[in-house]
């Protein structure tokens, strides 16, 4: 009876944190940044800024889905941020 | 004869992984043959899979000095080489591998190695062995390249309250609220085991003078009970340009052993954390501040006292706790090309233990750093580091990430490169 409570529970959070996601929505400031200025406020949380010239297009579509998941990044910012460094490179 | 196996095998991984060093597509046999008639083409249009060997070694010297008794070394560091796969526009595998000197002996160990699967913009799943986030270090900021010392604050790794890897299942993401951003992940895994004094796990001498201690290793054995760990984070990102973040993280398990009388103890643990790094026009400078506190409760229990042979139990108040804040300046906007690569960094950190376990202690450390950085993932580093405390089960001498024994100093000069 303990894990069936449990598993709604997780079932009825799931549901909710999707719809809630669903509805969330950003600011007109966070939409209107660029790929570049996306790149410069999240690398240097961790670490240094990365180079463009460091990888190939290739290269940096396998580098920026690492990043968008190790780093929580939305697929907006990372589909900027991917762009900006392939373009820069 | 064992031991030549295993260098075989590192080395065989090492010269076999190389040739994925550049991203490779894997296109069909007729879209390769159709590349070679019209080369243009196979170059202007990769298939969706590719793939890219990253990763990050460090070396350096060390010079260890307990009490009046000092040694020096050059350490050979470990190699950390990780695989990146990008199967398609959701699918993704990554794997870290780890080589190192243990004991005398050169050692593999994976890290991580996972599958993760974008389910949408929100939300990825992944499984496997994964890092934790329990707060953020392990899990972003420990690897030789990153680490703005060649050490790790004191509460994580071996003998530790973090737990750092694990073997479940994860869901994360990212999301906006108007101007602010918030990140979560939450996981199911194996879970930490309670050492008891009496069982060992995987191979492990049973620890006496450990007992009450949480082994986090636990998850890559198996699991020592039906009962899995449940934690996860949460990080809010209060400014639009994403200067600061705050988190706050949670793990809770059963952690006793099945059958045992441990098998109804339950450990909780909580941490926040914080980071900063904003550019200081004034000082042309990039400040960067990190900060995690960590806190650990693990449900009182009697452990049998060692070697008594009247059958005597003993327990105390299982709870621990540490924390580190770390500070960092780098004058990158001054123009000047060789003060641009310098890089002042400075820690502290606490960690206490159970009053009245046999692993009681409660060291302090400060660490300081002068970093010279070659280019934006190469980094020589020069360090200091002295730990004070009393306590601590440990005879061996305290390494530069092992548990403290009274006032241990450590002067080191690392090479760390990413690659």
């Amino acid at each position: 009876m303990k894990k069936i409570i449990i598993i709604s529970f997780i079932i009825a959070a799931g549901i909710a944190l999707a719809s809630f996601l669903n509805s969330c929505k950003p600011s007109e400031a966070v939409l209107a940044k660029s790929g570049a200025q996306i790149w410069g406020e999240n690398c240097v949380r961790c670490h240094n800024t990365a180079d463009p010239s460091t990888f190939s297009d290739v290269e940096w579509d396998v580098a920026a889905m690492h990043m968008q998941i190790r780093a929580n990044l939305t697929a907006d910012e990372i589909k900027k941020v991917t762009e900006f460094l392939q373009s820069a490179n | 004869m064992k031991n030549l196996k295993k260098i075989a095998i590192g080395f065989t991984l090492l010269l076999v992984l190389p040739f994925t060093v550049n991203a490779q597509d894997t296109t069909s046999t007729f879209d390769r043959q159709a590349a070679q008639n019209n080369p243009t083409n196979y170059d202007s249009k990769p298939g969706k899979s590719k793939m890219m060997l990253r990763g990050y070694y460090h070396t350096g010297f060390e010079n260890t000095t307990i009490g009046d008794e000092s040694n020096s070394k050059f350490t050979p560091g470990s190699i950390a080489p990780i695989l990146m796969y990008r199967q398609n526009d959701k699918l993704f595998f990554e794997a870290e591998f780890e080589g190192a000197f243990e004991d005398g002996e050169f050692e593999w160990t994976i890290e991580y190695a996972d599958i993760s699967y974008i389910l949408n913009d929100y939300m990825t799943v992944r499984a496997g062995k994964f890092m934790l986030p329990f707060g953020t270090f392990m899990e972003k900021l420990h690897p030789a390249w990153i680490n703005r010392l060649s050490t790790k604050p004191l509460g994580f790794g071996h003998d530790g309250i973090a737990p750092g890897n694990d073997v479940g299942a994860e869901v994360r993401g990212a999301f906006y609220t108007g101007p602010i951003k918030l990140n979560y992940q939450a996981y199911v895994v194996n879970g930490a085991q309670l050492k008891d004094g009496i069982t060992g796990m995987g191979g492990m001498e049973v620890e006496e003078d450990e007992a009450g201690m949480l082994n986090f290793e636990n998850g890559v054995w198996g699991d020592n009970n039906n009962d899995k760990a449940f934690g996860g984070r949460l990080g809010i990102f209060p400014f639009t340009n994403s200067s600061l973040e705050l988190g706050f993280s949670g793990y809770s398990a059963k952690v006793g052993g099945k059958d045992t009388p441990y098998e109804d103890v339950r450990a909780n643990l909580y941490a926040l954390d914080l980071s900063f790094v904003r550019n200081l026009n004034f000082i042309k400078s990039v400040i960067d501040i990190k900060g995690q506190y960590m806190f650990s409760q693990v449900d009182d229990a009697n452990y049998a006292i060692p070697e008594d042979t009247l059958g005597l139990y003993y327990d105390f108040n299982n709870v621990s706790s540490a924390y580190y804040a770390q500070v960092s300046l780098r004058p990158s906007l001054s123009g000047n090309k060789f003060l641009s690569r310098l890089e002042a960094v400075g820690r502290y950190s606490i960690m206490e233990t159970p009053e009245g376990s046999l692993w009681e202690s409660n060291p302090t450390q400060i660490a300081v750093g002068l970093n010279y950085w070659l280019d934006w993932r190469t980094v020589l580093k020069f360090g200091y580091q002295t730990t004070d405390g009393v306590g601590g089960h440990s005879e061996e001498p305290a390494g530069a990430e092992e548990m403290a024994t009274p006032s241990t100093d450590l002067f080191y000069i690392h090479l760390a490169i990413g690659f």
